[in-house]
């Protein structure tokens, strides 16, 4: 377990471009799952049957991760960059990136006895990135406008914690294909018949997971996520959305949506009947693609289960492996084991 | 009609916890309807079948807003997120609704400035819920972590006008429920859909219409009443001057020839009507216009002053007016 999560995080991969990521998750899934679809939006999705094909269950995880697109270059040959999802300017300060996975770069930051006014956040207009450039004639040469940056971090892990960037949500990702092993190096069945779908653009307005289900035609979802922890040590409890150590995080409600209470009290008793550490999701920002899901089609009943993640959206985010266990045990209970979904009918 | 009113305003509901409410208009209504279903997110669809070949549905949305429990901090206290749009000004001094356990709404601040300061710029930050326990632990019981809560207030009968917490939109609801019980032979097969979750981002009404055809689609919703002092001078809805036929708002522009149906059809039938320029806002008619290819949609909104406090107002007679207009659109050729 836990194989695929290192190489799963250092891909490159923004919201359109998660190219790297697909192949590498298709590479690893090939001949252990059923079927495996690429669709229009670049969302890969893996069948495997199940005992019961009545029902259809629908398990997503995002590929891309938030970072942004080479929008400028100057006379100078240093670099433009607009944010692709959401990342607050005052992460990248200093920060090393690589231009398409490939090329080095580094983000400006002004001496401190030029810029005495250290409160004063840096807009993305000011940020110019250097990689090595001269002028805008030599870096036209190997870059070009709209290449995807993102942030350059290699994957530690270090007792038991991992730190890496991307965590939101190639930790779902990883999840997932811990779960495809599980299932296959068991020769078992999930449940129902299951769709993995390892979905394109969430970050930019769940984008791709829709389009995704109107393939697939789910009974119900689950949505992985890494999630926001906001557990800063200088934050005190009732600041947090989550805490890092203290198990897989079950979503009663998020920004767009209220998790349906039968799905989340469905989660919470099979949390409850593994006998897992796990909390709530005790800040309401922010959505994911279960909000789609809910407007999609006839309306497909998700619930959302992540692992909380210290400091997302940045250059390094923390883990607790631990956390990652249980989350595992908990998607692969609900996956594999008809007995929790008993009074779920077929949605359409 | 009053009386339904005061009972579907009372009933807990906040989005994503609409089962009271679905569980009253299903008995409400079901006697009075050809079919009646409950979708997998739990919106409440009936139909009534005409025999025109035309369909027409009709949405009025359950839930209302609330808060719900995000921690519970030493002594008990509890902590809140928003569920909908709330104002937190209008939590200060309300009586909260945690299912059956009511809990009221104090300010921190630690020193004088800070609390001036706090009472100024109230915010989900700088207030907690007192359910009047001792402890973390008792306060676990009553309402443990993703607990949703609403306005504990109820219904008020001046005569002319009303006063109830959640007339957004269980008063689109009692007019469905009402225009169900008096409809009869009617020309066009209606539906009316319950939906859920609106106040979170309509997300009833994106799926609600899915397994019909539907020709025009029509949100029964509240929209502001500008009748108060100093109040927002750029638009013009008022009490008591009849249902108000929603031109557009921040979600959608509704469809001309809907909007041009329903002004005809008011004319026709001697119906009292306002036309509605909302310049703040949304309603379920933003999620019709988009299921499957599109729904010509708009909405017929009852004026409501003081939306989204615990203290909203409509006139009766918008509601009766709107009733009466609901009746007469499902006999209205087009």
């Amino acid at each position: 377990m836990r194989k695929y999560l290192k190489d799963l995080t250092e891909l490159p991969g923004i919201s359109s471009r998660e190219e790297k990521v697909r192949e590498y998750i298709k590479s690893q899934v090939e001949g252990k799952v059923n079927n495996i679809t690429i669709d229009n939006l670049g969302n890969l999705i893996c069948f495997v049957k199940g005992k019961d094909s009545s029902k259809k269950m629908m398990v997503d995880a995002h590929m891309d991760e938030v970072g942004f697109m080479v929008t400028k270059i100057n006379d100078d040959g240093t670099l433009g960059i607009s944010p692709v999802g959401g990342v607050d300017p005052r992460v990248i300060k200093s920060q090393r990136l690589k231009i398409e996975g490939v090329l080095n770069a580094v983000v400006n930051s002004t001496p401190i006895h030029l810029d005495k006014d250290i409160k004063r956040v840096i807009k993305y207009e000011e940020i110019k990135v250097y990689a090595g450039f001269s002028s805008k004639e030599e870096a036209s040469k190997k870059v070009n406008l709209g290449d995807m940056v993102t942030f350059d971090t290699t994957y530690v892990e270090e007792g038991n914690y991992a730190l890496s960037k991307a965590f939101d949500d190639r930790v779902g990702c990883s999840i997932m294909l811990d779960i495809i092993d599980y299932i296959y190096e068991n020769k078992l069945q999930p449940a129902f018949d299951t769709y993995f779908n390892f979905a394109t653009q969430e970050e930019v307005g769940l984008r791709g997971t829709g389009v995704a289900a109107a393939r697939i035609k789910p009974d119900f979802a689950l949505v992985l996520e890494g999630t926001t922890a906001g557990d800063n040590p200088e934050n005190p409890p009732e600041k947090w959305a989550t805490h890092i150590g203290n198990g897989p995080v079950i979503t009663f409600m998020h920004s767009g949506l209220v998790i349906k209470k039968e799905m989340f009290e469905t989660i919470v008793n099979a949390a409850k009947a593994l006998n897992i550490k796990f909390q709530y999701k005790m800040r309401t920002a922010g959505g994911t693609n279960a909000a789609k899901l809910a407007k999609t089609m006839y309306g497909i009943p998700a619930g959302v289960i992540s692992v909380p993640c210290r400091y997302i959206h940045s250059p390094l985010a923390i883990l607790n492996i631990d956390d990652y266990n249980n989350t595992y045990s908990l998607v692969k209970e609900l996956v594999t084991n008809n007995e929790r979904w008993v009074n779920y009918e077929r949605a359409h | 009609m009053k009386e339904l009113i005061k009972n579907i305003t009372e009933l807990y509901g906040p989005s994503g916890r609409e089962h009271e409410v679905r569980e009253f208009i299903k008995k409400e209504i079901e006697d009075y309807v050809d079919e009646i279903k409950i979708d997998k997110l739990g919106n409440l669809i009936a139909i009534k079948k005409g025999h025109s070949g035309k369909t027409i549905l009709f949405d009025a949305h359950m839930d209302e807003i609330g808060v719900v429990v995000t921690h519970i901090i030493d002594g008990g206290f509890l902590k809140i997120e928003q569920v909908g749009g709330q104002f937190p000004l209008n939590l200060v001094g309300a009586r909260l609704n945690f299912k059956g356990r009511i809990g009221v709404v104090g300010i921190e601040g630690e020193t004088d400035k800070e609390l001036r300061e706090n009472y100024k710029n109230v915010s989900l930050d700088n207030i907690y819920v007192d359910i009047g326990v001792s402890s973390k632990e008792e306060a676990e019981k009553y309402a443990p972590i993703g607990t949703f809560g609403v306005f504990a207030d109820g219904f008020v009968d001046y005569g002319e006008y009303c006063l109830s917490k959640a007339l957004d939109d269980r008063i689109g609801c009692a007019s469905l429920i009402e225009t169900i019980k008096q409809m009869k032979d009617n020309k066009h097969t209606v539906i009316f859909a319950f939906t859920v979750q609106e106040e979170v981002g309509l997300v009833g009404a994106f799926v609600s219409a899915y397994d019909y055809n539907v020709d025009r689609a029509i949100a029964i919703d509240v929209t502001d009443s500008l009748d108060t002092p100093k109040a927002l001078k750029r638009m013009s809805m008022k009490l008591g001057y009849g249902p108000c036929i929603k031109i557009k708002d921040l979600a959608s522009v509704s469809d001309r020839e809907v909007v041009d149906w329903i002004k005809d059809t008011a004319v026709n039938n001697n119906i009292k009507y306002q036309l509605e320029v909302l310049t703040l806002g949304g309603t379920n008619a933003a999620g019709y216009q988009r299921t499957k290819s599109g729904i010509p949609s708009c909405t017929i909104s009852i004026p409501t002053r003081y939306i989204h406090s615990p203290h909203e107002m409509i006139c009766y007679s918008d509601v009766v007016d709107t009733v009466e207009l609901i009746l007469a659109l499902s006999e209205a050729d087009f």
